[in-house]
């Protein structure tokens, strides 16, 4: 199947495309305990496809398959938060001196940064931003457990719910994705027929890029900052690099609080080691700049077919709307938006498909008045 | 007939839950080879379409992604416009026409358009490249079809020159 490009598509269907994605982000931020979970249930069919396909390949059904993946892995998540919970709650106290310890550790080198800084470059010398940076850091630190970390665990207790229904969303659509394809199929007339298949089978191939591209793409970061903060001999590279690998998927603000908690880590464990901290720093640039150009060009943002301007531009666009809901949510919505903003131009171009609608119409009044006139 | 709760359960993991009405399909040359468990498989892939009388089905020039299959009634394959003089060949049920859309991105060679009212069974290429990967003894089949199919209808046309 070829490729949806943006090679053709008019100045008014780009206008339509970027319009259309707006109020998308627009109206789904008012439903986000929704698109959430249906986003996750997307990410999971397009994991767990080929798993199905290999399943129904032995001999088993297309519906025990779905059943059995999705159950399995439905299961393994009840698994997981069961083993979890208890842990969570036996250190939970102790988890949030070593965060306290951290965040002071970072303030510590924010400061001692900001004072470099300060001794270097003259116009900084005399005022007071290395206080006022602490005193927030150290205000942040001390309304953290009574202010922000009740409301994060709420959000996380509140959200449990509608998440454990990404599972049985992605049965649904490994069980019935080609039963809806039909049904879709058959609604639209004959002379649409094959374009609106074209269009599903490319909407389906987009999607699946893009979400195949960000578990590559988080695959690929994890790698790169596991084995680089290892080599630099900071303490649990492991957990920093898999956490900032999975905070990347927002764009720009995650890796930047990836960056955060891996320096305030390293400030803490190795305090006043400041070439260690700019290693680090230099680490995740450099990360930044592969994914920039080598990575999400190669893995995502050739298949999706978007300029990087737009691409820009829309990151934007969808912040300004949505906030952090809207960065992560704009490209997935704007490359399937592109393409049916693509077919439906096509199709409308086409005068040649609309006037074999049109007979077809025709034939089908005929054909209902056919006997109506007869006398008895 | 009721089955049993193992039985059900049988018929729920195999997928051979579903009524066997499969004499349509059974009707259709390219899939002769294929056994009744399989065409199973090949009902779920494809896509129901009916057609007047006169009703163009595709033109020629046209994207080719699917194949169809003449389930009752009969098409004309003509060059675009030129039913009379044009004519290419009259097919009715149990054949099928298209075919190229399996094999690569050509456009198609020729216009079809209905001379009775239609039922066409269509498989998309996509759904075949599929099977190709989860069934591949069932593609197999049709594909040695489709070959047969296809130097058949090269034997006329080289029949018909020498004549």
């Amino acid at each position: 199947m070829q490729q949806a490009s943006s090679a053709h598509i008019g100045p008014v269907t780009w206008s339509s495309i970027i319009a259309s994605t707006c109020l998308l982000i627009f109206l789904f931020q008012k439903i986000l305990w929704l698109v959430v979970p249906f986003l996750l249930a997307l990410l999971l069919y397009y994991l767990l496809a080929p798993l199905c396909r290999k399943l129904v390949l032995s001999g088993l059904s297309s519906d025990f398959a779905a059943a059995l993946l999705s159950g399995a892995f439905l299961l393994l998540v009840i698994g997981m938060l069961l083993l979890i919970y208890p842990v969570v709650i036996a250190n939970a106290g102790e988890w949030q001196h070593t965060l306290m310890r951290y965040l002071e550790g970072g303030s510590r080198a924010v400061e001692t940064l900001i004072y470099g800084m300060q001794q270097r470059f003259s116009f900084l010398r005399y005022s007071d931003i290395s206080v006022s940076v602490r005193e927030n850091m150290v205000s942040f630190a001390e309304s953290l457990s009574s202010k922000h970390l009740s409301g994060v665990i709420l959000a996380v207790v509140a959200w449990l719910p509608s998440l454990l229904l990404a599972p049985v969303i992605a049965y649904f659509l490994l069980k019935d994705g080609a039963r809806l394809r039909k049904f879709i199929g058959e609604s639209v007339p004959n002379a649409y027929f094959e374009k609106t298949l074209y269009l599903m089978y490319a909407l389906d191939r987009t999607a699946r890029l893009y979400f195949v591209g960000m578990l590559k793409l988080a695959a690929i970061d994890a790698l790169f900052l596991i084995v680089g903060l290892w080599l630099l001999g900071v303490p649990s590279a492991l957990m920093l690099g898999l956490v900032a690998a999975v905070l990347g998927w927002v764009p720009y603000l995650g890796p930047i609080i990836g960056c955060a908690l891996s320096v305030m880590v390293t400030a803490t464990d190795f305090p006043g080691e400041m070439p260690l901290i700019y290693s680090v720093i230099g680490l995740f640039a450099l990360l930044r700049i592969l994914d920039d150009f080598v990575f999400v060009p190669y893995v995502i943002g050739k298949n999706m077919s978007i300029h990087p301007l737009l691409t820009l531009l829309m990151f934007f666009i969808g912040e300004a709307i949505a906030g952090i809901a809207g960065l992560m949510l704009v490209i997935p919505i704007l490359g399937i938006v592109m393409v049916i903003g693509e077919t439906l131009e096509i199709i409308f171009r086409d005068t040649r498909l609309r006037a074999r609608h049109a007979y077809a119409q025709k034939l089908r009044k005929q054909a209902a008045n056919r006997d109506l006139g007869l006398q008895q | 007939m009721e089955l049993s709760l193992t039985g059900k359960f049988q018929a729920f993991t195999t997928g051979k839950f579903e009524a066997p009405q499969l004499a349509t399909l059974r009707g259709i040359s390219l899939f002769s080879q294929i056994a009744a468990s399989e065409l199973r498989t090949i009902r779920g892939l494809l896509h129901h379409r009916s057609y007047l009388k006169n009703e163009i089905i595709f033109d020629e020039g046209e994207k080719a992604q699917a194949i169809y299959f003449i389930v009752q009634g009969k098409v004309l394959i003509c060059r675009q416009g030129r039913p009379i003089d044009g004519l290419i060949a009259e097919l009715g049920a149990g054949q099928c026409f298209g075919e190229m859309a399996l094999l690569d991105n050509s456009p198609r060679m020729a216009q079809v358009r209905a001379i009775e009212d239609c039922h066409l069974d269509v498989l998309f290429r996509e759904d075949f490249m599929n099977l190709l990967q989860t069934h591949s003894h069932i593609a197999s089949k049709i594909t040695l079809e489709l070959a047969r199919l296809m130097g058949e209808r090269l034997r006329q046309t080289v029949n018909s020159y020498v004549l």
